[in-house]
Formats: C-alpha cells, sequence, structure tokens
C-alpha cells in the first residue's frame, strides 16, 4: 500500500551488463518513506546506495521492481512517465555533496530557477526563493553571487533550491561529508525542520558517522539488498 | 532581464553595448554611399579678370646666313670661329684655290694672246685696205684708159678683178679683225670668270653678325650649297612662339608678351609680339608669333626654349566664379547653383579666363548666386549635400 | 524565465567582450577584403564615368587603352567628329609612369586631355583647373602632392594647380592630368641619351645623311623626334543616338576599334580585376572558416568549462533545449559583437588601405547573416558535447 507514502519502492532491480559480466547492483530493494520523514541509506561503497539514488532520482532506469512517487506510479518494469526531466524538476529535489550552485546566476535566480522552468512567473518565483532563503536564514545574501558565499551559506542556498519546486521527495548525497560535527548536525536541523514544515520526504545516502545517530529509521543496503533499521533518532538542537 | 542599477558589471557591459550600437550608427551616416557628399560654396562677384595667352616657344633669330662656296672645293682655311663678332665684308673663309690661279693665269695668257691676234688683224686690215684702196684708184685709172681706147678690155677687166679682189680681202680682213675683237671679248669674260671663281673662294660676312655655327674645317670637301659657316645677326633674336589655336583668341601684333628662358626662370623678360604668322601649324593646331625681346638679353642663346605670356587687355566689372566651379554636362559648361540647401544645375556661357582661375560669366549667373566650388564626389540633382569650408589640400 | 546566456555573458563579460573584439577583428579584416574588391570595381566605374565619355576609340585588335597598351594618330579624331552621331571626340594620353617631387617619386597614371572635352578631370576639391597650355597638372590627392608645388614628369616640371579625389587608375595609381600635348611629349619622347644616341646613328647612316641634300638629316630627326601618336579618342555620342550604332561606324574605318561604355565595363572587370577577384574570393573564403573554427573554439571551451553545471542543470530539471539555446545564444552573442567591432574597424581604418576600400549597407547586411549563419554551425559543437553530458554524473561517487 503506497497511498500517503511519498516514495515507495518494491522489488526494485538493477543489472549492469549481460551475460557473464552481468553484474547485480540492486536485488530486490524495498523501501518506504512517508511524507515529513528522514531517513538514511547507509552502506559501503561499492554497496550500490549511489546506484539506488539514481534510480529514485530517475536518471538512471531500473531493471526491474515499480517506483511509486507522491502516490503517483512512475516505474513498473519499465517507465509509466514520458517525461523524466519534467518529473525531476517537479517531483524531485537534489543535493549534492557540494552545493553545485550555478556560478553566473544569484543566490536568489539559483533558487528561483527551478519554478521559472517550471512555468512560474518570475516575480512568484522569486519570491518563493525569498521565502525559502528567509527560512533557511540566508536571505541577507540573496542577492549576492554564489561564489561570495561561504561553504554552509552556499549548502543551505542548495537546500533552499532543492525545496524551491515543493516537490515530495528530497535525495541527498552525503550532504554533511565536508562538514564538521557542528555544521553537519546544523544542516541535520535544518532538514528536519523543512521536512517537517513542507512535508517533504528526505532520503540522506551517507555513511557519516556524525549524523547517523540522529536518524529515527535507517535503511541498510548491502550487496544491493536493503534492511531496514530502527535508529538512534537523537535529538537535534 | 532586469539589470539593477547598482550592480557595476551590467552597467559596465550595457555602457559598452550602447557605445557600440552608437558607433554603429554613427559609421553607417556618416560615411560610405549613405553619407552626404561634402562641398565648398562661394559666391559670384565682380571683379576684374585680366585674360592672357600662353605659349612655348624657341629663341631664334630672325635672319639666320649659311656661308658656303658656290662650287665643290676643298676648304683651305676658316678665320673665325663660333661665338666671333663679324663686321660686313670681313674674310671669313677660304675655300682652296685648287687649279683656280693657273686658270686664272691661262686665261690672262689667252687674253693677251687675243690682244695680240687683234692688232695682228688690224695690222692685216690696214694692209688690205690700202691695197684695196690702191686697186680702187688702179681699176679707175685703167676704167679711164680703156674708155679713152688705150688699153684693151682684157686688161680692164684684170684690174677690175683685182679691184674686186682687193675688196674681198678687205672685207675679209675686216671680218678677222671683227672676229679677233669678238675673240679677245670672249677670253676678257673667260678672265673674268675666272677671275671671279677665284674670287668666289673668299667667303665674306654679308651682315654685322655673330657667327654661330663652323661646320667645315681646312681640309674638308664640301660642295656646292654646303655651308663652311653660320652667321646670324644677335641683335635680330626672337622669340618664335606656339600656342595653341583653340586658346589664341586676341592675337595681335603688340601685343605685350612677359618671356621666361629656360635658363633663368626666375626673371621673365617684357616683350612684345612683333609678328603673327599668316600660315599656322594645322599638325599640331598651333598658331605661330613672333615674339621680340624689348630689351635683348645677355648670353641667349638660339633654341633655347621659353615660355611667353601675352597680356590681353583686362576687363573689369565682369562677374567671376573660380573655374573649378565649371561642370560639364555633356557640352553644356554650367554651376552647380546652391538654393535653399538644394542644387540645381544652371547652364552658363563663359567669357574671358584669367590664368589664376577666375573666369568671366557672360550669361547664366547673377552677382551673390552662391555656387558650388569643389566637391567630393559628382553631383546630382538629388545629391545630398554637407557645407565644409575646406575639402582637402593644403597650398604651399 | 531568465536569460541563462545573458547571465553567463555578463557574469564573465570581460574575457567575452574581448574575444569579441579579437573574433571583431578578424571580422574586419573579411569586411576589408571584401571592399578591396569593391574598391576595384569602383575604381574601375570611376575611372569610365569620370572620363566623360561614352566610346572609347584605340588601337584595332586592341582592348585598350586602360587592359592593353593602344597607339592611334592624333588627326583621327577630326575624322570622328565628322560622323554623324558624334557630339564631342577627343583624344586622350594613358601613360602610367614615375613621378617626381624633390627626392621622392611615385608611382601615378599621366593623362593627357583637351581642356572642355571628355577626359578632362569632372570636378576638384582644391585649386583651379588648368588654364596656361603648358607645364600646369591637376593631381589626385592620392598622390600627396599639395596646391603649388612643383612635380617633374620626364623632362619638365610641372606646376600643381589643383587637386581631385578618386581618380584613379584600374591598377589603383593615383592620377596627374597635363595638356596633351605635354603628355605626348611625356610618353613619346625619349630621354637626352636615347635621343643624342639616335642622332648619331641618323647621322652615320649614309643613305639619310647625304652631303648633297643638305637638309635631309635636319629633316630627318626632327621627324624622329617628333610625336604624333596617341592612345585613344574619346567619343561622347549626341542625345538620342544609340553607342553601338555609332561604334559600329567607327568601327568599319578599318584600323580602328570602338568600345562602348558596357563592353569597357567588361574588359575592365572581367579581364582586369577578375584575378584579384578570384584571390580576394579565397581569401573570404579562408577568413570565414577561421572565424568559424575560432568561434566554435570559444564556445566550445566556455561550454566545457561548464560541464558540471550543465549535468546539474540536466539533472534538476532543465530540458536539453534550454542548455542548446542558452550555448546558441552565446555564440550569437559572440557574433553580435564580432560583427559591430568588424564593420566599425573596418570603417575607421578603410581610409588608410592604398587601395580603395568601398564597404556598402548591403554587404554589412550580408555579412551580419552570415556571421549569424557562422555563429550557429560554430555552436554545434559545444551543443553536442553538452547534449551528451549524462546528468547523473552529477550525483558522485
Amino acid at each position: 500500500m503506497s497511498a500517503g507514502l511519498a516514495v515507495h519502492i518494491e522489488g526494485l532491480s538493477k543489472r549492469y551488463g549481460k551475460g557473464e559480466s552481468a553484474v547485480d547492483a540492486l536485488k530486490e530493494v524495498n523501501m518506504s518513506v512517508a511524507a515529513g520523514e528522514v531517513v538514511g541509506l547507509i552502506g559501503p561503497s561499492g554497496s550500490g546506495k549511489t546506484t539506488l539514488l539514481k534510480c529514485l532520482g530517475a536518471v538512471i532506469e531500473p531493471t526491474r521492481g515499480r517506483m511509486t512517487l507522491g502516490g503517483d506510479l512512475i516505474y513498473e518494469d519499465g517507465w509509466k512517465i514520458s517525461d523524466l526531466r519534467e518529473l525531476r524538476r517537479d517531483r524531485i529535489g537534489f543535493i549534492f555533496q557540494a552545493p553545485y550552485l550555478i556560478p553566473f546566476l544569484d543566490v536568489t535566480d539559483n533558487v528561483a530557477l527551478l519554478p521559472m522552468l517550471a512555468g512560474r512567473p518570475n516575480a512568484e518565483a522569486r519570491s518563493r526563493a525569498l521565502e525559502l532563503l528567509k527560512a533557511l536564514d540566508v536571505a541577507h545574501r540573496a542577492k549576492a553571487q554564489p561564489s561570495e558565499l561561504s561553504g554552509g551559506e552556499q549548502q543551505r542556498v542548495s537546500i533552499a533550491r532543492a525545496l524551491a519546486n515543493k516537490p515530495p521527495v528530497i535525495l541527498a548525497d552525503e550532504p554533511t561529508a565536508p562538514l564538521d560535527s557542528e555544521r553537519a548536525l546544523a544542516v541535520m536541523l535544518i532538514l528536519n525542520q523543512m521536512a517537517k514544515q513542507y512535508q517533504t520526504a528526505i532520503i540522506i545516502v551517507t555513511h557519516d558517522e556524525k549524523i547517523i545517530p540522529t536518524f529515527k529509521r535507517l535503511y541498510h543496503i548491502r550487496d544491493g539488498r536493503t534492511v531496514e533499521e530502527a535508529g538512534e533518532g537523537r535529538a537535534l538542537q | 532581464m532586469k539589470i539593477p542599477l547598482t550592480l557595476p558589471r551590467q552597467v559596465w557591459f550595457a555602457t559598452f553595448g550602447v557605445a557600440l550600437l552608437l558607433a554603429l550608427g554613427w559609421v553607417a551616416t556618416r560615411s560610405g554611399p549613405l553619407a552626404p557628399i561634402k562641398v565648398t560654396i562661394t559666391r559670384a562677384a565682380k571683379g576684374e579678370v585680366g585674360p592672357a595667352l600662353f605659349g612655348i616657344g624657341t629663341v631664334e633669330a630672325q635672319r639666320a646666313y649659311l656661308i658656303g662656296p658656290t662650287a665643290a672645293g676643298r676648304v683651305r682655311r676658316v678665320l673665325v670661329d663660333v661665338g666671333d663678332t663679324v663686321k660686313v665684308g670681313q674674310l671669313l673663309a677660304e675655300m682652296d684655290p685648287v687649279d683656280l690661279d693657273r686658270r686664272v693665269a691661262s686665261a690672262g695668257a689667252a687674253a693677251e694672246r687675243g690682244r695680240s691676234a687683234v692688232k695682228t688683224a688690224e695690222a692685216q686690215a690696214r694692209d688690205a685696205k690700202s691695197r684695196q684702196e690702191f686697186a680702187t684708184a688702179e681699176a679707175r685709172r685703167y676704167m679711164d684708159l680703156g674708155r679713152k681706147g688705150f688699153i684693151s678690155q682684157s686688161v680692164v677687166d684684170g684690174k677690175l678683178q683685182e679691184q674686186k679682189s682687193a675688196d674681198a680681202l678687205l672685207a675679209a680682213a675686216e671680218a678677222g679683225l671683227a672676229g679677233a675683237q669678238r675673240d679677245l671679248a670672249r677670253l676678257g669674260a673667260d678672265l673674268g670668270g675666272a677671275q671671279q671663281q677665284r674670287d668666289n673662294i673668299r667667303l665674306y660676312a654679308p651682315v654685322d653678325g655673330t657667327v654661330t655655327s663652323r661646320d667645315a674645317e681646312p681640309g674638308s670637301t664640301v660642295i656646292a650649297g654646303q655651308s663652311v659657316l653660320k652667321l646670324e645677326d644677335p641683335n635680330s633674336l626672337w622669340v618664335t612662339s606656339r600656342l595653341d589655336q583653340g586658346r589664341s583668341a586676341g592675337l595681335r601684333v603688340g601685343l605685350p608678351a612677359e618671356i621666361t628662358l629656360r635658363s633663368n626662370p626666375r626673371k621673365p623678360l617684357a616683350g612684345k609680339v612683333v609678328r603673327v604668322e599668316p600660315i599656322s601649324d594645322s599638325v599640331t593646331e598651333e598658331r605661330i608669333a613672333e615674339v621680340a625681346f624689348d630689351r635683348l638679353p645677355q648670353g641667349a642663346s638660339t633654341g633655347e626654349m621659353a615660355e611667353v605670356t601675352l597680356h590681353l587687355p583686362a576687363i573689369s566689372d565682369a562677374l567671376l566664379v573660380p573655374n573649378a566651379s565649371l561642370r560639364f554636362r555633356g557640352a553644356q559648361a554650367g554651376v552647380w547653383l546652391h538654393v535653399d540647401g538644394h542644387l540645381r544645375f544652371a547652364p552658363v556661357k563663359t567669357g574671358a579666363e584669367g590664368f589664376d582661375g577666375k573666369v568671366q560669366i557672360v550669361e547664366g549667373l547673377k552677382a551673390g548666386d552662391e555656387v558650388v566650388v569643389y566637391s567630393e564626389r559628382d553631383l546630382k540633382d538629388d545629391s545630398r549635400i554637407k557645407v565644409v569650408s575646406s575639402l582637402a589640400g593644403k597650398t604651399k | 524565465m531568465i536569460s541563462l546566456a545573458g547571465r553567463d555573458i555578463l557574469q564573465s563579460w570581460s574575457k567575452f567582450v574581448l574575444t569579441g573584439l579579437g573574433l571583431g577583428l578578424l571580422i574586419g579584416v573579411t569586411f576589408t577584403m571584401a571592399g578591396v574588391y569593391r574598391g576595384m570595381v569602383d575604381d574601375a566605374m570611376v575611372l569610365l564615368n569620370n572620363s566623360g565619355a561614352d566610346l572609347w576609340v584605340v588601337q584595332k585588335d586592341t582592348l585598350g587603352p586602360y587592359a592593353e597598351p593602344s597607339s592611334i594618330h592624333d588627326d583621327v579624331y577630326r575624322g570622328i567628329l565628322g560622323m554623324s552621331g558624334v557630339a564631342q571626340a577627343a583624344n586622350v594620353t594613358y601613360l602610367t609612369m614615375q613621378v617626381r617631387k624633390g627626392s621622392t617619386d611615385i608611382r601615378a597614371m599621366v593623362v593627357g586631355f583637351e581642356p572642355g572635352q571628355p577626359g578632362e578631370p569632372g570636378h576638384l576639391v582644391a585649386g583651379r583647373r588648368i588654364t596656361r597650355s603648358h607645364y600646369e597638372a591637376v593631381a589626385d590627392v592620392n598622390t600627396g602632392f599639395a596646391v603649388g608645388e612643383r612635380i617633374r614628369i620626364r623632362r619638365h616640371d610641372y606646376t600643381v594647380v589643383g587637386l581631385t579625389r578618386r581618380m584613379v587608375s584600374s591598377g589603383g595609381d593615383p592620377m596627374v592630368f597635363i595638356a596633351l600635348k605635354d603628355a605626348q611629349e611625356a610618353q613619346f619622347l625619349k630621354d637626352n641619351d636615347a635621343i643624342v644616341n639616335e642622332r648619331t646613328r641618323t647621322a652615320t647612316n649614309p643613305a639619310l645623311n647625304r652631303p648633297g641634300v643638305p637638309g635631309l638629316l635636319d629633316a630627318i630627326e626632327e621627324s624622329q623626334t617628333n610625336n604624333h601618336s596617341v592612345n585613344a579618342v574619346l567619343v561622347r555620342v549626341a542625345e538620342g543616338r544609340s553607342q553601338e550604332a555609332v561604334a559600329q561606324e567607327i568601327r568599319r574605318w578599318k584600323h580602328l576599334q570602338a568600345f562602348t561604355r558596357e563592353q569597357m565595363e567588361n574588359i575592365l572587370i572581367a579581364k582586369l580585376i577578375a584575378t584579384a577577384a578570384r584571390q580576394i574570393g579565397m581569401f573570404l573564403v579562408i577568413l570565414t572558416i577561421v572565424s568559424a573554427a575560432i568561434v566554435a573554439f570559444i564556445i566550445y571551451t566556455m561550454t566545457l568549462g561548464k560541464i558540471r553545471e550543465i549535468a546539474v542543470l540536466k539533472l534538476i530539471g532543465t530540458r536539453n533545449r534550454t542548455i542548446a539555446g542558452m550555448i546558441l545564444q552565446e555564440a550569437l552573442g559572440l557574433g553580435l559583437i564580432g560583427f559591430a567591432v568588424g564593420k566599425i574597424a573596418a570603417t575607421i581604418w578603410g581610409p588608410y588601405f592604398p587601395r580603395y576600400v568601398l564597404l556598402l549597407p548591403g554587404d554589412a547586411v550580408r555579412g551580419f547573416a552570415i556571421v549569424m549563419v557562422v555563429c550557429t554551425i560554430a555552436s554545434t559543437l559545444a551543443i553536442r558535447a553538452a547534449l551528451k553530458v549524462d546528468p547523473a554524473t552529477a550525483i558522485g561517487g
């Protein structure tokens, strides 16, 4: 049952290559995330977590399985959505290892870009961006160029960008890897706050020991298989 | 795209863009075929024009003399050289007499002999005369005697016959005398001829003058008519000037002239036209005028090039425009009138033109009309123009 | 939607503008080359127009007087003047030679003309027309002479009394106008050494130097140094008469050839300019290819520098055509700057070229279109690279 779930994956498999040299990166993965929930996806490198993220992000095509996103079926042994780009734009937010802001757009436009691409008028897109920037406490840098921001500020702007089109799910790939524990926990706090505020599901791929204890629920992935676990759920300030 | 004014980057870029656009616009309208044609203007004004004629010529002597023998011969001596001044009658050169002296002597001897022949003939005539008189008297006496019957008729006849023969002898002797006298005359003429021929080997100066050329040296053979020396009168130098037929209106004797010799171009000399040749050169289409110097220059040589300017009487109160403003539509001369910023081609009739480039307009313009003088390009009725003060060129 | 291309250009505007400047200079060179060709054609047209002639009568079987040497007698014009349909006929001579001023000399085409007749320059930019029948000259400003200067042509000194503009030969040499007789002498009379040599040869020829005929040698020497030839007769046809008809009439004279204005245009452009035109055409092609390569390289480099951003953009949902549009717009923007700079540069440095450079507005429009097309094609390299980027690469590890 996937109603009410932001993300629901059943039996997702991904095989690279054919015949003898085929590699099964994902084997019958199951995963469910509710709206507003922050879950962690942890595992050693080569375990397939990046592959899973790419499948969730609709950048690679799985081999088999079923995926729903925000209640809509997007994959069942084949894409059910014709325009994946639109899907990514409107329904999935991305946060990368590095902020990856567009250097020739100012902070506001970096965030407003996605709504603009979705067809929103510029003024509306910008006001939405400003709202998010305020929420992330970087509104005072709204007119600055990305190169003028500190690493932490850039990270927060990239989070705002991910939220700009109000997607049901945000995929975060090692967002705290380059940060120290204070900042890492600060980011986790923000993510939790945003998840609750905007009822967005956030799946965080990480192997950062500093933040793993904060998750209430975790998925362990090893050799392409996932195991659901309860997390420590340590409180954040 | 909003361009917030506070960002300097946008301002810089915008400034650059605007500057580029302005430059492009300037380029399009100011230069190239779209730009207006620059012209200069002047007003037609009354003034004086001094028309003049111009020609080039060579300095020549009015009269030049070829001194040479009348018969072929060898030059014996030449007494003068180029540049010498000679007087009339002066001996200049002498031909080799060859056998002329002997011929004169032989003619003289022949004449002498003729004189003797005449004397002989005279004596013979006298002798024949006396015989004839005697024979005549004798014949008369015998006829008388015959009539009286003292002698026979045959004796009378014989004496008559003697008388006749004496007459004949007298006639013959007189004829012989006449012949000898004519012979003497002939020989005398021969002698005269030989003497004159010998005299002709002496070449004398026919006038006062300067020797300009020495054409044969002693020992060279010349034929009749060939020159040994050339002479000319240095006071008879003038400039034989050639003027274009098309630009020689007003040429007449007496016009004052300015002569500029090639050898001394900075000091023009005064002169005047003394003759206009009745025969012009139809091949070069030039008229020929002889211009004499008022004062003969020192050291002028014949054959030297000269430029001659003849001044015609000035015309005052003429409407003048610069000749650079004349344009031609086909054969029709005209000017571009500048009226209210527009151009109009006005056909004109021109009159005299001065050397300074001012040309008189006889018909077609009035004083104060603005005419186009210089233009960058050929003008048409609808050309867009821009009046400037000068186009190009600095005067030195 | 904002303009991604605009923002990118604004971000690195100095680099963009400098590249545009460099490209612009290259485009300016291209415009100038095309302008040189147009200038050569215009030189030929101006040469024909300024002569004021409708027909050119030259030596039979030649393409003179500009393309080939032509020599006819100077009294031929009288016969032509008498033909029906002929309004004016005048002798002209043309000779390209060195004209000395002081210690320098320049190459010029010396034109001998008759005042008031076809062949005289139509308009002046300084000074006055020739008023004396000898030793005055009107020169083109390209000679560098000023009014009042003394110049030397062969044996005589001339005073420059007037200046003209755009009077050049088809080879680009500026013209100097002098009286016809002076020009005939300049063209046909040899230098002193040659004359003395000629005289000596004639004097040693016993057939010509007969002692029994005293004036013979002088008469022969006189005829040797006389010059009664001209290069062409310029004819103006009467109103309403057909040029070709009059030309046909003249051609019937067995020793003459006559060309109408159209035929002269053809001779000058098709024959004289043809080789230069081909050369310039090749240059234009090469320059266009070079410009295209430069634009392609620059845009490609700029795109490669943004590969990561392009991957991110693609991942977060930017359409391929938006990204391709950004690259194309940048290429076109570069082309726009290059075109503007090129056109301005060509206009500014055009007058300093030794040959006349003519830039027509139509050429500018055509040039603009070509620049835009070339930039579009050049951008395809970068667009292909951008489209090949896999958005998955943004998700590292």
